[in-house]
């Protein structure tokens, strides 16, 4: 059982906050990822964690029990580093071994934890090399064995795959998610690659400048994102957004015009709390876009850019709003550079969000 | 892109350069050893010849006749004890001000750098005094601890330096996996820092190993001398026997040479990758 | 206030990290403080009283310093050192710096034999001052000396000089012969820190067209500016305390007529050549101890802070 919960965990680095006012649930068996762009607090908030920076404020328990006055050790939490940390001068059985050899653990019991562990992971030839003569993948993958050797409560990974190759990162979020069925324990991932997130995730955590944007499994958080940030940052290539004002507020929806676009949309919503003349963001993916036939509004664009990768395609249109519309099409489609074109979109497709950056529902 | 031509001609220019430089360097005391060979009438008639026959005779002048033997066993012990002590003592002021935040850690740094402007020299009379009040005198390990003192500064700033280049994520490491912060220190930084302690070492090693100033103020008794300071007495002594005197020059230089020739692989190793402040 | 196990634990942990720390630097500074600064701080302390041999007697405020500094029949003495040690600094930071310099742009470019020369060159600074300073004063002797012997060999007579015993031509030959000794440690450092330098940074300025020379003087020589700091201040440091090479090859009085006459000499005359003549120069000596090591430090911040600008600037 390794459940977690932050409450109201806040960290300081003298006068700036770097976390403000965390609070979270983490369930057991639950693998859960911290997104956000670089420099958004997510590190830190895994460092907290694992005990090797100190809160400034609030509690983290594990299962109940208070653990942020323990030393790191003492938690139950293993963490792979995103560059690894192995003991250069160690050799991969040494590395592997090594906190059990700190705890005082017998020889013959160290020594079927390792081989077990290297097996799983398919190290046991590579034991008595040392980490410089490993490539990128294995050394990772020692790294991973070093964790689960201490047979932890809950992994902690931080970014652990941007040192990888595009290919071996594909293959190693596979595996990865593999290990996570393997062995049923909590994981934390930190990543800022949001398809990493997406596909390896049970629930996402997006993080933006210390604080929690938004919390929910994946599918959640692309169909319905709280804010225009978590819109903007799910989803690759990012949702298009363009800047409109409120024309008419009733019972039913709200009437808003698209700037410079003269096209008028309605939304049906309940309860929204927008007035007239607010300005206010709507939101539509590029793969939601359809080429114009018979939809609910058009949008008219000249076509600026095409790239075409055989099993899909982007097109890059200015439009007479005000801002760049990027189109994504699977399959192929011979449009080119220069053409006016239509697009449109479905009304179930769209994101509406107000003045301060939160979704209209 | 210049020629080849010029490359090879600029090549060949500075290999001529460097060659000759390093006869210069190497002759005289080329010269010193080889003349230790011959006897003295011979370093005066053929001075640049290869002696007649290696003639072992001035080594043994200096090992049965004179103090020499007994004077090298002090050096020794004086060098390689100061070296230890240094060398603990150095790593540990260097791993607390290079992986530890603290209040005050800029002034303890500032406080070991400090020493390496301070000419100890010039404080001969209080130290000589300070040295009577602890018994000291006359004895290696007042030496020892002097010379450990002295080198400290230098060799905290070197080890400092390379400490400071290990990545964080290391010590974290080890952290997670239950190691106190001794076993970090000791399993896991200090090991990785091994070609410093080996500039370290023979960066002081080489001072204290020729310094005749201290032991010539501090020794008094003949059974304490250090090498070098014996040979100041010796030269008098045998002023003209020059076939003995360049012997015992030669006994002097050459630990110091075949030590360093052994380590100099990774002396330069180290020099040249790593940390320089 | 009930201090809960969890607010204990914490300051546990606390005070864990500060006896760790207080460990780590308890018996390096007792041994700093007790060899070196104690002993330094006492010859400055000393430096302010009047001496009879070694009984201290009255306080005498800055009476010893202006013995030095002022006094005709002494302060030439010490102007004349201070020129000598000046003159040995800015010599070596030319000759023995400069032809170090060079040394390293050579083997940077890792020519054939490279570990070999690098080796070579440090191998006379491991050897002790006293059998450089006897070896030398051998090979310089006018009469069967080395040098001379080669010199005449190749029929150079009148170079022929004796070359120690000449007060024109003493302090430079100690120069020349601390230079050879030395010039293997700076160029050894200045050859580390070229090697820090990216390769792609010279090669794009290679495949610019510039000149060796070019690329020496506005790429390499701004990047090893933090090398240049260490080894200009490491140069004054040992320049003003010169004392074993002198010593030995021209004795304590700085012969031929104080030519050779170092602060460091001067000190050991003043302090201790008086111990033994029981008058009173322990004061003074201490005194001119004290202004030794102040011109020392004061160079030394000053140089740093200036080096260290320039270092921050470069880069």
């Amino acid at each position: 059982m390794a459940q977690i919960n932050m409450l109201g965990v806040s960290k300081r680095f003298g006068d700036i906050e770097v976390i403000s006012d965390t609070t979270l649930e983490i369930k057991d068996g639950e693998f859960v990822v911290f997104v956000g762009p670089s420099g958004c607090g997510k590190s830190t908030l895994l460092r907290l964690l694992a005990g090797l920076d100190e809160i400034t404020s609030g509690e983290i328990t594990l299962n109940n029990q208070r653990i942020d006055h323990l030393a790191p050790a003492q938690r139950g939490l293993a963490m792979v580093f995103q560059s690894y940390a192995l003991y250069p001068h160690m050799t991969v059985y040494q590395n592997m071994s090594y906190a059990l050899k700190v705890a005082k653990e017998q020889k013959s019991v160290i020594d079927e934890k390792v081989k077990k562990t290297a097996s799983i992971l398919q190290l046991s030839e590579y034991l008595d090399r040392k980490p410089k003569e490993l490539s990128g993948g294995q050394r990772q993958r020692v790294a991973i064995g070093r964790a689960i050797v201490r047979e932890p409560k809950v992994f902690l990974f931080d970014e652990p795959l941007s040192n990888l190759d595009a290919k071996l990162r594909v293959q190693m979020r596979i595996e990865l998610t593999k290990l996570h069925k393997k062995l049923k324990t909590t994981m934390i991932y930190v990543t800022h690659d949001q398809v990493e997130a997406m596909t390896m995730a049970d629930k996402i955590v997006v993080i933006n400048n210390g604080e929690v944007e938004q919390v929910g499994a994946p599918l959640e958080l692309y169909r319905s994102p709280a804010n225009q940030f978590v819109a903007g940052f799910i989803g690759s290539p990012a949702m298009n957004f363009f800047s409109g004002t409120i024309k008419d507020v009733s019972a039913n929806g709200i009437h808003f015009d698209l700037n410079n676009s003269g096209a008028s949309i309605f939304l049906k919503c309940s309860d929204a709390n927008v007035s007239i003349g607010e300005s206010i963001q709507f939101g539509v993916r590029p793969e939601h876009f359809i080429l114009a036939k018979k939809t609910d509004q058009i949008i008219t664009g000249e076509v600026y850019a095409v790239e075409r990768l055989g099993g899909e395609t982007y097109i890059y249109l200015s439009s007479q709003t005000d801002d760049d519309i990027i189109v994504h099409f699977s399959g192929d489609r011979e449009i080119k550079v220069g053409e006016k074109i239509d697009v449109g979109f479905s009304i179930k497709d769209c994101h509406l969000f107000n003045s301060k950056g939160w979704a209209i529902r | 892109m210049r020629a080849p031509n010029i490359i090879k001609i600029e090549n060949l220019l500075i290999q001529i350069f460097l060659a000759s430089a390093a006869i210069v360097m190497l002759y005289p005391i080329f010269m010193m050893v080889l003349s230790a060979f011959k006897t003295t009438p011979e370093i005066f008639i053929s001075p640049f010849s290869m002696p007649k026959k290696f003639n072992i005779e001035n080594f043994q002048v200096i090992w049965e006749k004179t103090n020499v033997p007994r004077y090298f066993l002090n050096s020794i012990i004086v060098t390689a004890s100061s070296i230890a002590l240094l060398l603990i003592t150095g790593t540990m002021a260097a791993y607390a001000i290079a992986r530890y935040k603290f209040r005050g850690a800029l002034m303890v740094s500032l406080f070991f750098l400090s020493g390496l402007m301070l000419p100890l020299r010039l404080a001969i009379i209080p130290l000589f005094i300070q040295l009577k009040y602890l018994g000291l005198i006359d004895s290696l390990l007042g030496l020892i601890f002097i010379y450990t003192a002295m080198s400290l500064p230098a060799t905290v700033f070197i080890l400092t330096g390379f400490l400071r280049s290990l990545p964080k994520e290391l010590e974290d490491s080890a952290r997670m996996d239950g190691a106190s912060e001794l076993r970090i220190m000791l399993d896991i930084m200090v090991p990785l820092i091994s070609p410093a302690l080996v500039i370290a070492g023979i960066y002081s090693a080489v001072p204290i190993w020729n310094d005749f100033f201290f032991p010539l103020i501090f020794i008094q008794s003949a059974e304490w001398k250090t090498l070098a300071q014996g040979f100041t007495a010796f030269f008098g002594e045998y002023s003209i026997n020059y076939g003995v005197l360049y012997a015992g020059l030669s006994l002097a230089s050459l630990p110091m040479i075949f030590i360093f020739i052994a380590q100099s692989r990774r002396f330069i190793a180290g020099m040249t990758a790593g940390a320089l402040k | 206030m009930e201090r809960s196990n969890y607010q204990r634990a914490k300051s546990f942990r606390k005070l864990k990290k500060q006896l760790w720390l207080l460990f780590l630097l308890l018996p390096p500074a007792l041994i700093l403080i007790t060899f070196i600064f104690l002993p330094m701080a006492s010859a400055l302390w000393y430096s302010v009283y009047d001496w009879n041999g070694l009984i201290r007697g009255e306080f005498v405020g800055l009476e010893n310093f202006r013995k030095v500094l002022l006094d005709p029949e002494r302060n030439w003495f010490f102007f004349n050192a201070l020129k000598n040690n000046v003159l040995v600094f800015v010599s070596l930071m030319i000759i023995q710096n400069g032809t170090a310099l060079v040394i390293a742009l050579f083997l940077a470019r890792e020519p054939k034999g490279a570990r070999f020369y690098q080796v070579v060159f440090f191998i006379p600074v491991i050897l002790s001052t006293v059998i450089i300073g006897f070896q030398w004063k051998m090979f310089l002797n006018p009469v069967f000396g080395l040098i001379n012997k080669i010199l005449n060999a190749i029929g150079l007579h009148d170079w022929a000089l004796p070359w120690l015993g000449l007060p024109e031509t003493a302090l430079p030959t100690m120069i020349l012969v601390n230079a050879w000794a030395w010039v293997g440690f700076p160029a050894i450092v200045f050859l580390a820190a070229i090697h820090r330098i990216p390769r792609d940074l010279i090669e794009a300025a290679r495949l610019d067209g510039g000149s060796e020379w070019q690329i020496a003087k506005d790429i390499i020589w701004p990047l090893m500016a933090p090398a240049v700091t260490i080894i200009v201040v490491l140069t004054f440091i040992g320049s003003f305390n010169w004392f074993e090479l002198p010593y030995i090859m021209a004795g304590l009085e700085g012969s031929p007529a104080y030519s050779t006459d170092m602060l460091g000499l001067l000190f050991y005359r003043t302090a201790f050549g008086s111990i033994s003549a029981g008058g009173t120069e322990f004061g003074v000596g201490s005194a001119l101890a004290a202004i030794i090591f102040i011109v020392i430090f004061v160079f030394s911040i000053i140089a740093t802070k200036i080096l260290v600008a320039r270092e921050v600037e470069l880069n």
